[in-house]
């Protein structure tokens, strides 16, 4: 719990009204009509959406997020949040057709790009899926500001969540996106102001740094280790380390206990003694990979988190580390390929393998393959719903490009100011093994190294994130609502005004729907819908791109992708590993599974099916110019006359 | 004639070209290169300035490279933008398959 000075309340109270302010201003501007409403009028420079882009995904939870793997992968967790980087190709190519087909919304293109009853079917889909989505992220941010404010204020937990969404909801319900853009735009540099601010305290806290990669040197090495569960009250356990290119046990430790008790204060006292043995310097000369933790004297409490801690040997790159529960006649693996000492966290290429470990060069691979390359496509990533709203609110094809590059490139080079200080904040608490610990990591920095009178700044740029993120969502899911449903099925001929006010009513039943899904998302529905994200990725990140580079790929294509991946993710991740039918695959191995299934389904149903009408795909081409294979397109618009032979 | 083109017709802009690809390679090497260079920078690596001020180089490069044909294709495609616009409300309201 934190107490407020003075000052940090004006911080606080200043930034607030600032916010109501721009909701009022921009009131003009946002009931005009429901493209100034949803799009600010198709008016805005690059430099607004771009600073959209980087403050809507910059949220209470991404210092979380970005933490939790910083902490645990070093500078090579930073790939974990490269997956932004579909935008380096699509600011070139998806974002310049999506931005001259004019469509809305992704659901408003699939009428675009493709014709009859499969359009109508993809719009409704994508249009509701869209709302869901937007609803859930708004509860999943909302819940994470109600939890920081629990933390920080011992408030209940609905409370932060209903304060600072509706705050956002004020403005963005009165100005529409003019509110949100505008807003986005200060909550942007008063976030990138802050964590930066923080970060510095963060790596000067740590000794600056010079002594941080000093520390990172001379520190021993470790291994997180989630402790088994344990039927009964105490159990005897051993860990050793092994010399994985020979097989060889290098060291193991004395036994030790394992007891299901649920013991806070015990634990607390383990730690302190996990973080004498990491900056132990005295191990470090003559006791080359002997286990220093846990010790005979160790308690460790089953379920709950630790490091494994051994002296460094510089002699080899990696060691495995295993466990036993029977006095060692049988052994678990615990880590494959775990590094040796703590320098490995300053380079960024620290792969555990081409295939083993937690960090294997196949994973990388994928991982770049999938964000690269899916900047050819649209929705390739859940974040392209958001980035479609400002491609066409940017005024021009050109302001359209610089905006998504820029706004990204914006996110990127924050995940690596907040990388800095998560590096200093480890070299001060080098023990930590529970996640839910150390991803609190860069509010920690802020909260107990800024100085008084900064806390209510730091919160205020809290309060920044999190109503960026908000109103993007807010706005967004009404215009699903308004554009997608009621204007295309309900009511075509209705008027700008009636438009605006059902954009308005649409904005409460998004923030109802959040309120809703934040108070009762819990862990399992959080796996759940992680789950439906990652979904969303493997098997329709293929049929995602050929929709945009492919003529001939038609709506009962993109149909049956998206229908044959809700059953086969299923049996990929969940059912077929648990028949023992399939062994349980690394995430990697699942995306390849899941891409090479679903084509053997949408690809035949793509060709058994008849292509989309020319005159439509004729109509589509001339008007947005995708590249790719859409030579009987072309040739069919220039014998049409619609469109010239290129010269050059 | 020059390796990259930087004179362009409404007509060959619409299309793909080389220059396309060549500022897609910069775009990618500038996001690699701004986010590692930037986070050993901060911690005053000297590898980590070296690598940032290849990801500066590579973005001036790219919009070197991508800024004319971005102009032609904007301009050119304003001047149709509200027919588009007008085409995009007859979807909308389901006229276009009356």
């Amino acid at each position: 719990m934190i107490t407020f000075q003075l000052l940090d309340w004006i911080w606080l109270i200043l930034f607030v009204l600032l916010m109501v302010f721009f909701g009022f201003y921009f009131y003009r501007l946002g009931k005009r009509s429901q493209s100034d409403y949803f799009l600010a009028d198709r008016g805005l420079p690059w430099w607004l959406p771009a600073s959209s882009v980087y403050a809507t995904h910059t949220a209470t939870d991404t210092p979380i997020w970005v933490a939790g793997v910083v902490y645990k992968y070093g500078f090579a967790g930073l790939w974990y949040a490269f997956y932004a980087a579909w935008c380096a190709i699509s600011a070139f190519v998806s974002t310049r057709i999506f931005r001259r087909s004019l469509a809305y919304s992704q659901a408003e293109w699939q009428t675009l790009r493709f014709g009859e009853l499969g359009a109508e079917l993809l719009r409704g889909w994508i249009a509701g899926w869209s709302v869901f989505m937007n609803m859930f992220i708004l509860g999943w941010v909302g819940i994470a500001m109600g939890k920081l404010c629990a933390m920080l204020f011992g408030w209940d937990l609905y409370v932060g969540l209903l304060i600072f969404t509706a705050i956002g909801a004020v403005y963005v319900y009165t100005s529409g996106y003019w509110g949100v853009v505008m807003a986005d735009f200060q909550q942007g540099v008063i976030a990138l102001l802050v964590i930066i601010i923080v970060s510095v305290y963060g790596v000067v806290a740590a000794g600056g740094p010079t002594a941080i990669i000093s520390k990172l040197d001379s520190y021993n090495s470790t291994c997180e280790w989630k402790v088994p569960d344990v039927s009964s009250s105490n159990v005897t356990a051993v860990v050793r380390i092994i010399d994985p290119e020979l097989g060889t046990e290098l060291s193991r430790s004395a036994p030790f206990t394992i007891s299901g008790q649920e013991d806070e204060a015990l634990f607390r006292k383990t730690e302190e003694k996990v973080r004498a043995s990491v900056v132990d310097e005295a191990s470090k000369t003559d006791q080359r990979s002997k286990v220093l933790f846990p010790d005979a004297n160790s308690v460790l409490l089953a379920n709950h988190g630790y490091n494994i801690v051994w002296a460094k040997s510089n002699e080899r790159k990696f060691v495995d580390v295993e466990f036993s529960l029977d006095n060692g006649m049988t052994w678990d693996l615990i880590a494959k390929n775990q590094f040796e000492g703590q320098s490995w966290r300053l380079n960024p290429m620290s792969f555990t393998g081409m295939f083993e470990g937690q960090f294997p060069v196949a994973w990388f691979i994928t991982m770049m393959i999938i964000a690269l390359i899916g900047g050819f496509g649209m929705g390739t990533a859940i974040d392209w719903y958001t980035e479609a709203q400002r491609i066409q609110s940017a005024k021009t094809v050109r302001d359209a490009s610089y905006s998504i590059w820029a706004g990204t490139a914006l996110v990127l080079i924050r995940n690596s100011i907040w990388a800095a200080a998560i590096l200093g904040f480890f070299v001060l608490n080098p023990h930590l093994g529970q996640s839910g610990d150390y991803e609190m990591a860069w509010y920690r920095v802020g909260f107990e190294y800024l100085p008084v009178g900064m806390v209510g700044f730091l919160f205020a740029g809290i309060i920044a994130i999190h109503l960026s993120t908000v109103s993007t969502h807010l706005n967004l899911g009404a215009m699903y609502i308004t554009r997608d449903f009621y204007h295309h099925y309900i009511n075509p001929e209705a008027s700008e005004q009636k438009l605006v006010s059902v954009g308005r009513v649409s904005t409460i039943i998004i923030l109802i729907g959040s309120f809703i899904f934040g108070l009762i998302i819990g862990e399992e529905i959080t796996a759940w819908l992680i789950f439906a994200l990652w979904i969303m990725a493997a098997g329709v990140w293929l049929p995602n791109i050929l929709q945009v580079i492919w003529w001939r790929f038609n709506s009962w294509g993109f149909l049956s992708a998206w229908i044959a991946n809700l059953g086969l993710s299923w049996l990929v991740v969940w059912i077929l590993p648990s028949f023992g039918v399939i062994p349980e695959l690394p995430d990697y191995l699942q995306f390849w599974a899941l891409f090479v299934l679903n084509g053997m389904i949408y690809l035949p149903v793509t060709f058994l099916t008849k292509p989309e009408n020319m005159d439509h795909l004729v109509s589509y081409y001339v008007m947005s110019r995708p590249i790719g294979f859409w030579g009987p397109v072309r040739a069919e618009a220039i014998k049409q006359g619609l469109i010239k032979p290129s010269k050059t | 004639m020059p390796i990259i083109q930087r004179e362009w017709t409404p007509e060959s802009a619409d299309e793909m070209h080389k220059e396309d690809w060549f500022a897609i390679i910069f775009s990618v090497i500038a996001y690699i290169a701004l986010l590692i260079g930037t986070a050993m920078s901060a911690l005053f690596i000297p590898v980590g300035f070296f690598i940032l001020i290849i990801g500066i180089l590579a973005t001036i490069i790219m919009y070197w490279i991508i800024d004319p044909k971005l102009r032609a294709i904007s301009s050119e495609y304003e001047k149709q933008e509200k027919d588009y616009l007008l085409k995009l409300e007859e979807i909308q309201k389901w006229e276009a398959n009356k």
